[in-house]
């Protein structure tokens, strides 16, 4: 049964962790909760419960989970706003898997939201034949979040026309909704959140209103914070991609990782690793998710094409790719990096560099 | 024997200032002793005084060079600052019981080649940084001591803090030679006090919770006679100087300063008002307060939200009362939508603060007042201290005939020295120009000394202990308030005048960094010559030019690239890439080590291109011409196809224009480019004919009329005409039909 599903919800894949969690139990637990905020904090950075070895769930940046965690204790909305591929559903997932034990109750936000899927809707058939009745109700996960006092998630929300992120604002502000067809009002249980993702590249597709973002204390997920924590990220995620994609090619090497995060973060962050020089940052997205995709896309190109070893030219053509996006202006930023940073990095670099060059000489 | 009483503290803590304070309202002492060099017990009737507000400094340096100096800072959260008045409100005695400070700067030189000796020795603050976890001892102390109101406890938890890391790092601290000396010293002066008739139990010894242990040690004798005499001593001198909150914020670590004066002095409120919540709450109504003055709007729903997020970040480490860390924590994530930029000013206010101290009139004598008189004296320039104005020419190349070193080069030292001053504002001495030829190594200075001259020596003194390190600082201040790569450039070349090698690579980096942002190809031009000149001359100022050369690269190359796409502009716009594109010609020509064929292949792209400003086109193909990089048959080419039937008149002509800014004589002399011209002009009609009259008046309204002649000659040779005929035609200006017909076009519609 198990091997059918393609990826379970996060507290099935670690109910053995949540449980040893729960059973070793030391602090007072908020009302609504199944464990206590410092228990929380264990589960998504690891640590160790009695013998049981939490696993890290996020690296990195363990203020910013303790103030998503405190947030969420102080019945405050929590909106996780980064970059694309840093890890924001993947952290909202965690930790309603670890608070309620359930992280199924999400709503993705895209254009095609309405105010329905976030509040309530109909069951016409129900509706039509005998009048509106609490069974021809259908409720939406932040509905059911209400009723039982748990966190409901809410996906990409900066995606959502601007009517249907305000209907969340009387939610989030009164922690009630009415439901007038019926006369009736529920109010909100203890333990009530919602839990926020939005994606800074889509700023200006629909702006948050002032009011909404109020409801909402905000962390901002940075990326990785150090050249180890990126490569650690890189390489187990390359390693169980690939697994399941069968690309007939060996796992890149450590050398390779690094160069390609050294590459990434540099960038990324407009200056080099030693902070020695700066350097100019191309207009796309050079997330740690793309230097994962960007591997895994080498590897298909070795094995599909060449010895089944990543060369450098295939990750030469996949670097290219990846960083010259809005043609001009990139390529002027690759350029004066590959000459200005990478070509003076000694022999280590003299392959890449040379590969690198060969593809923009035209 | 009895011990007196001891107050074990931590250096600038409003908890401890507060605690000790009531322990001295309990214990009523008639003599205090302080933690701090003893030879400045003068200083204490000056801080005290009415007029005095901290925050201030002790500062004691050597009288020789290398200035040498330790300071003292005292906020108003002082512990030794708060006893230092309790004695003066009650009057009772108060004495500074460590090493003379003479003493202290004798070790500083000694410390230096012990350090290098045994490698591997800990700092006590890295050890407690691995064992507090969290953020560091500074949370740490914080969430431990700063909020603890009760002063017994305080008072038990600080000794035992202080026992417990002692037993931790003794003998491995690789200043713990110092330590075992300075608490000789201090039982000395302990049992000194006590011999002269103190009852101990009158007596409060107030030192860092560190050395109480080693204060009471029953073990440990007091430092003897012989062992007072061996202690090293150098000539030193101190003085009382106001400080401010930056400096203090600047200098973090122990005892020396802490990141957050201004934050610490809302818990010493706190902590005198007994109301803990105080600090949190008047720190995050702050920052909401800096935001709105400055424009951001922040409603006090977000400040309480803010307040109740820092409790419960506070809560989930287990403390009551939220630490430094949990308030800027929860202020970004409520006041500042999750990012710390958009609150880092009104961070940066509170936490930091721009409170200066004040001190009475005539205390205050600073090192860098010794130091500029000291270096006066050196440089000979003592008798231009007079209120009349006096020159002094200055020759800044090597004086063969003299003898040392330093008089062979007095003059550039002196010119060091005078712009040093001139970049801290300090009015004693001003620059003249001087004429063009011996620019380079010749200066005219007036000077003249005046009050506000010494004002502003006393004011730079906040900046660093000498001249020289105040320009720096001072620099590097400019530096990092710099708005433009231009700004930067001229600060290189302060720097550069001043004789600053390590301000000059330090500015040059800074100069990498925002190069790569500055887009327009006119400041990277302007600031490329800026630092080719300190390239080419560094050497007379005995400057290093290699740090420079390869920022001075990367800038030129970063031209290189953005040239073409720079020339798609208006003519308005043309005339600055012009004077951009001459300088980077004539910065590529002066040095060797910049890459020429970037260059040339710029300069190739922007002459081939049909899509760009023609002007530019034409002047890239005038500077390749002048570098014999294109040859006559193809110029030959070019100037077809630019002037070639069906390209509008005013493109044509604006090429021509640019072509003729550069080596005249050159064109003049090619016959065949005349020939051209004049096919061109043939091939017009009426209308395109004065369309392209008026560009062309225009590129050789400039021409001399030596110049024109031999146009004329040329143009002679082919209609088969006369040159001199010719040449009376074209330098005879308008006529009055002219006239009209060339005001006529005045009105000419060029829009098509």
């Amino acid at each position: 049964m198990e091997q059918q599903v393609l990826r379970l919800p996060a507290e099935q894949l670690f109910q053995k962790e949540i449980d040893a969690l729960i059973a070793a139990e030391k602090d007072p637990i908020p009302t609504g909760w199944r464990m206590s905020p410092r228990s929380v904090r264990t589960y998504i950075c690891g640590g160790k419960v009695k013998g049981t070895v939490i696993t890290p769930k996020y690296i990195g940046h363990e203020r910013l989970v303790e103030i998503a965690i405190a947030t969420l204790v102080t019945d405050r909305a929590l909106l996780l706003i980064g970059e694309p591929g840093t890890a924001k559903s993947w952290l909202s997932e965690h930790l309603t898997a670890a608070i309620n034990g359930d992280s199924t109750k999400v709503i993705q936000g895209t254009a095609g939201t309405t105010e329905e899927q976030i509040r309530y809707s109909w069951n016409y058939a129900m509706l039509i034949a005998n009048g509106p009745s609490p069974e021809a109700m259908l409720k939406s996960p932040v509905f059911h979040a209400m009723e039982t006092g748990s966190i409901a998630r809410m996906e990409e929300i900066s995606r959502c026309a601007s009517e249907v992120q305000d209907a969340l604002i009387s939610i989030l502000s009164e922690k009630r909704i009415s439901v007038p067809e019926l006369s009736i009002e529920v109010a909100a249980k203890k333990g009530f959140s919602v839990i926020a993702t939005a994606n800074t590249r889509d700023k200006g597709v629909n702006d948050m209103s002032a009011a909404l973002k109020r409801r909402f204390n905000i962390v901002v997920l940075p990326a990785p914070a150090n050249l180890d924590a990126e490569m650690e990220i890189v390489r187990t995620r390359v390693a169980q991609l690939s697994a399941g994609l069968d690309l007939n090619a060996a796992l890149p090497e450590d050398d390779t990782v690094e160069k390609v995060c050294t590459i990434f973060r540099e960038l990324r962050k407009g200056e080099t690793l030693d902070r020695s020089q700066k350097v100019k940052t191309p207009s796309g997205v050079l997330s740690t998710a793309e230097a994962i995709s960007l591997l895994c896309n080498s590897m298909a190109l070795a094995g599909s094409f060449g010895s089944g070893i990543i060369s450098e030219a295939d990750l030469a053509a996949g670097l290219q790719g990846a960083v010259v996006k809005d043609e001009d202006k990139d390529n002027v930023a690759w350029k004066e990096y590959l000459e200005n940073v990478m070509k003076k990095r000694g022999a280590r670099w003299t392959g890449l560099y040379r590969a690198c060059k060969e593809l923009n000489k035209v | 024997m009895k011990h007196p009483h001891i107050f074990g503290i931590r250096h600038l803590s409003p908890a401890g200032a507060w605690h000790l304070v009531q322990y001295l309202d309990e214990k009523r002492p008639r003599l205090v002793l302080v933690e701090g060099p003893s030879d400045l017990n003068d200083q204490m009737e000056h801080i005290t005084r009415p007029e005095t507000k901290p925050p201030i400094a002790i500062l004691a340096y050597t009288k020789d060079a290398p200035v040498k100096t330790i300071l003292y800072p005292f906020a108003e959260y002082s512990p030794e600052y708060q006893a230092i008045l309790w004695c003066s409100k009650h009057s009772a005695e108060c004495r500074f019981i460590d090493l003379p400070s003479d003493v202290f700067l004798a070790l500083s030189d000694r410390e230096i080649s012990d350090a290098e000796g045994e490698e591997g020795r800990m700092n006590v603050y890295q050890l407690l940084d691995n064992y507090a976890g969290e953020d560091g001892h500074e949370t740490f102390w914080e969430r431990v001591m700063e909020h603890t109101h009760d002063t017994e406890g305080y008072h038990r938890g600080a000794n035992t803090f202080g026992s417990s890391l002692r037993e931790l790092t003794a003998g491995k601290e690789h200043d713990w030679a110092e330590i075992i000396v300075r608490e000789a010293y201090m039982r000395r002066r302990i049992e000194d006090a006590i011999k002269e008739g103190f009852d101990p139990e009158q007596i409060v010894v107030v030192t860092g919770a560190y050395h109480v242990d080693g204060l009471l040690s029953e073990s440990e004798p007091a430092m003897t006679d012989k062992e007072l005499k061996a202690l090293p001593r150098v000539g030193a001198s101190h003085t009382l100087m106001p400080y401010s909150y930056y400096r203090l914020s600047t200098r973090a670590g122990y005892g020396a300063g802490n990141k957050a004066p201004a934050y610490y002095s809302l818990l010493w409120q706190g902590m005198q008002k007994k109301e803990p919540a105080y600090t949190g709450y008047s720190y995050l109504s702050q920052i909401a307060g800096y935001q709105r003055t400055h424009g951001t709007p922040v409603s006090s729903a977000e400040v309480i939200e803010a307040a109740r997020l820092a409790k419960s970040l506070a809560q989930l480490r287990g403390g009551r009362i939220p630490s430094l860390r949990d308030l800027r924590d929860a202020a970004v994530t409520c006041l500042g939508g999750g990012s710390f930029s958009a609150i880092s000013l009104a961070t940066a206010d509170t936490e930091i603060g721009t409170k200066i101290g004040e001190l009475p009139e005539g205390v205050s004598r600073t090192s860098i007042q010794e130091d500029f008189y000291r270096q006066l004296k050196t440089w000979n320039l003592e008798r231009y201290r007079s209120l009349t104005a006096q020159d002094l020419m200055l020759d800044l190349r090597e004086n063969r005939k003299a003898a040392t070193e330093k008089s062979a080069f007095l003059d550039l030292y002196r010119s060091f020295f005078l712009h040093q001053l001139r970049v801290l504002h300090i009015s004693f001495a001003s620059q003249e120009q001087v004429n063009q030829d011996n620019a380079t190594w010749s200066e005219h200075w007036v000077i003249s000394w005046t009050p506000e001259a010494e004002i502003e020596l006393v004011e730079a003194a906040l900046k660093g202990d000498t001249v020289a390190q105040a320009a720096s600082f001072h620099m590097k201040e400019q530096v990092e308030e710099a708005a433009n790569i231009g700004a930067v450039a001229q600060v290189i070349e302060d720097a550069f005048t001043c004789g600053m090698s390590g301000a000059v690579s330090y500015a040059a980096q800074v100069l990498q960094a925002m190069a790569v942002d500055a887009a327009s190809l006119e400041e990277l031009a302007a600031t490329a010559s800026r630092l080719s000149v300190v390239v080419q001359y560094g050497s007379i100022r005995h400057l290093d030019p290699a740090p420079l050369q390869p920022i001075l690269n990367q800038i030129f190359y970063r031209a290189c690239l953005i040239l073409p796409g720079a020339c798609v502009c208006d003519d308005g716009a043309s005339k600055g890439i012009v004077v951009a594109m001459e300088r980077l010609n004539s910065v590529q020509l002066a040095h060797d080590f910049l890459d020429g064929e970037s260059w040339l292949a710029a300069l190739w792209e922007t002459a081939d291109r049909d899509d760009l400003n023609t002007k530019l086109s034409g002047f890239a193909a005038a500077i390749l011409l002048e570098r014999s990089q294109m040859a006559a048959d193809r110029l030959y080419l070019e100037v077809q196809r630019r002037l070639s039937l069906g390209i509008p008149a005013e493109l044509g002509a604006g090429w021509f224009e640019g072509l003729a800014m550069k080596n005249r004589y050159a064109l003049i002399a090619r016959l065949s480019l005349w020939e051209s011209l004049d096919q061109y002009l043939e091939s017009l009609d009426d209308e395109e004919f004065k369309r392209a009259l008026v560009f062309l008046r225009r590129a050789f309204a400039d021409f001399t009329s030596a110049q024109k002649d031999e146009i004329a000659e040329n143009l002679g040779e082919i209609w088969g005409l006369n040159g001199q005929q010719v040449s009376e035609v074209v330098n005879a200006g308008l006529d009055e039909e002219g006239q009209k017909l060339v005001e006529g076009l005045d009105d000419f519609d060029f829009d098509f």
